[in-house]
């Protein structure tokens, strides 16, 4: 999920472009052979995927802890080539955009409950508003 | 962190989170039990802790004396006591890199830099503390090696740690007679006293060290005859540089515990907020220590003259300040304060010491008197 649109695309239309499987939200990677076991976290929980390789996988972060910089590293960073590519060099024109955003809304604010008398009356309302 | 460079802030910030996530939660851990954490240290060691302001070329990280006052100070949040024994550690790599030769420095400082073996600063003996140029102990020169015969007091680390650095005597009486020679542990003639029970401090051992007739070759000795205490001397100033630092990180971390108390606390129906006042001096007295400490370490940093003055005053300021700072948070906590499940009373006794070693901070008064009224 990128940090400026918050999209959750890029590694989805990777998969899709090379036709490779796809393990996003990996909190957990195995290798076996053959192939690769994904565990992902999903809005209910864990889901567990085994993909062949070569697959897309992106990362949670829950899959590692980041390492510290030690000061070596940290003092060699302000030394590092910073290599400036034009897009065109890559082969990939540089706009327009696109993406074109057609509204930015926030969900709708939360409706009022309502207290039921009894256990008959939660269900009939259950069924009549077709959550079952 | 005002006032820091880019790189400054990296390194304070890579300290602070190891502070918190390696150190901090085991810090009333290792003070019950009196655990040396080796395998904690080893672990700083391969950031770049464990020879901060030695040269890179025999492994150390090659920073500055504020870059360092900045990382003891951040890692002493994690635990006071072990971060103190760091900073002694680097103090002995320092010696043996900027006195020793191309030989001694490529045979001692790559492994304690990567603190596969530790160090001890061996100066105190039971007869002379603050009079430290009147030490006894002995090293009789006999033919390519020296014998020394004598004992040391109160060495951190001692009995645990690998490698000595010893202030000896070659020559005749005072500082001019006193030699700097590096021991390893299993050398002939070296022992160990009791480990010391002490207050604070109980992440690292303190031991006696003896010698009867040890043998140690002459090529062991940094520097030049009648240099030991020269380079004893420019090695603590430095030390008291970082002694302060971990004075600052214990206080720094005791005014966020007092801070998070207040808030929380209530009595008579209302949070603690009427000790706002007192939350607010400690605060203001915690940053003037450390711009002592800071500008301390820039001076020395630049050579200049005032420099150990300032490493003095820095010391002096900074322990006593802290120290109190710590002692105001334990109060901030009432009864809580008192109970060991409770983490400042574990700062202000680890860092009730800092007053005392590295030159007492009597001894801190002597210097600046002294510089004051012959300038």
């Amino acid at each position: 999920q990128a940090i400026d649109d918050d999209c959750n695309q890029t590694g989805q239309l990777l998969a899709a472009m090379l036709d490779w499987p796809q393990g996003t939200f990996a909190s957990r990677v195995q290798l076996e052979s053959g192939g690769v076991l994904v565990e992902r976290e999903v809005d209910g929980g864990l889901e567990t995927l085994r993909l062949r390789l070569p697959a897309v996988l992106t990362a949670d972060l829950r899959l590692n802890e980041p390492r510290y910089a030690t000061l070596p590293n940290i003092m060699k960073a302000k030394k590092k080539p910073l290599e400036v590519l034009p897009a065109a060099d890559l082969g990939v024109p540089a706009g327009p955009p696109r993406l074109k955003v057609l509204q930015v809304q926030e969900p709708p604010p939360r409706a009022g409950g309502e207290k039921v008398e009894s256990v008959e009356s939660l269900l009939g309302k259950l069924r009549h508003a077709g959550r079952i | 962190s005002t006032g820091l460079t880019e790189d400054q802030k990296e390194f304070q910030k890579v300290a602070l989170d190891f502070a918190a996530k390696e150190m901090a939660p085991y810090m009333a851990e290792w003070d019950e039990k009196e655990i040396f954490p080796v395998e904690t240290m080893r672990k700083a060691a391969q950031l770049g802790f464990g020879g901060i302001y030695v040269k890179p070329d025999v492994g150390g990280s090659g920073l500055s004396r504020l870059d360092t006052s900045i990382i003891f100070e951040a890692l002493s949040t994690g635990c006071t006591s072990t971060t103190a024994y760091m900073s002694i550690h680097n103090m002995c790599v320092w010696m043996i890199d900027t006195f020793g030769n191309e030989e001694q420095r490529h045979r001692f400082c790559p492994s304690l830099c990567s603190m596969e073996k530790f160090a001890s600063y061996c100066l105190t003996e039971p007869g002379s503390g603050s009079d430290a140029a009147s030490l006894l102990t002995s090293a009789q020169r006999k033919g390519d090696t020296y014998i020394l015969n004598g004992s040391k007091a109160f060495i951190s680390g001692g009995g645990d740690t690998d490698v000595y650095v010893v202030m000896c005597r070659t020559g005749g009486p005072g500082p001019k007679g006193i030699s700097c020679l590096v021991l390893e542990k299993g050398m002939p003639g070296l022992s160990f006293g009791k480990k010391e029970k002490k207050v604070g401090w109980n992440s690292q051992p303190t031991r006696a060290v003896i010698f009867e007739d040890c043998v140690v070759p002459v090529s062991n000795r940094l520097g030049a005859e009648g240099q030991g205490f020269n380079i004893a001397m420019q090695g603590l100033n430095g030390g008291r540089i970082n002694i302060a630092s971990c004075s600052l990180g214990a206080a720094h971390a005791s005014v966020l515990l007092a801070q998070e108390h207040l808030t929380v606390r209530k009595q008579f129906g209302e949070p603690l907020a009427s000790n706002q006042f007192r939350l607010a001096d400690m605060a203001t007295r915690l940053v003037a220590a450390r711009l002592m400490v800071r500008n301390a370490a820039r001076a020395l940093q630049e050579g200049r003259e005032d420099a150990a003055v300032l490493c003095s005053m820095a010391k002096l300021f900074a322990t006593d300040e802290c120290f109190g700072i710590c002692n105001q948070a334990l109060q901030m906590h009432g009864g809580y304060g008192y109970l060991k499940d409770y983490a400042v009373q574990q700062f202000v006794r680890d860092i009730r010491v800092h007053q005392i070693l590295e030159g007492t901070n009597e001894v801190m008064r002597m210097i600046v008197a002294r510089n004051l009224l012959q300038g």
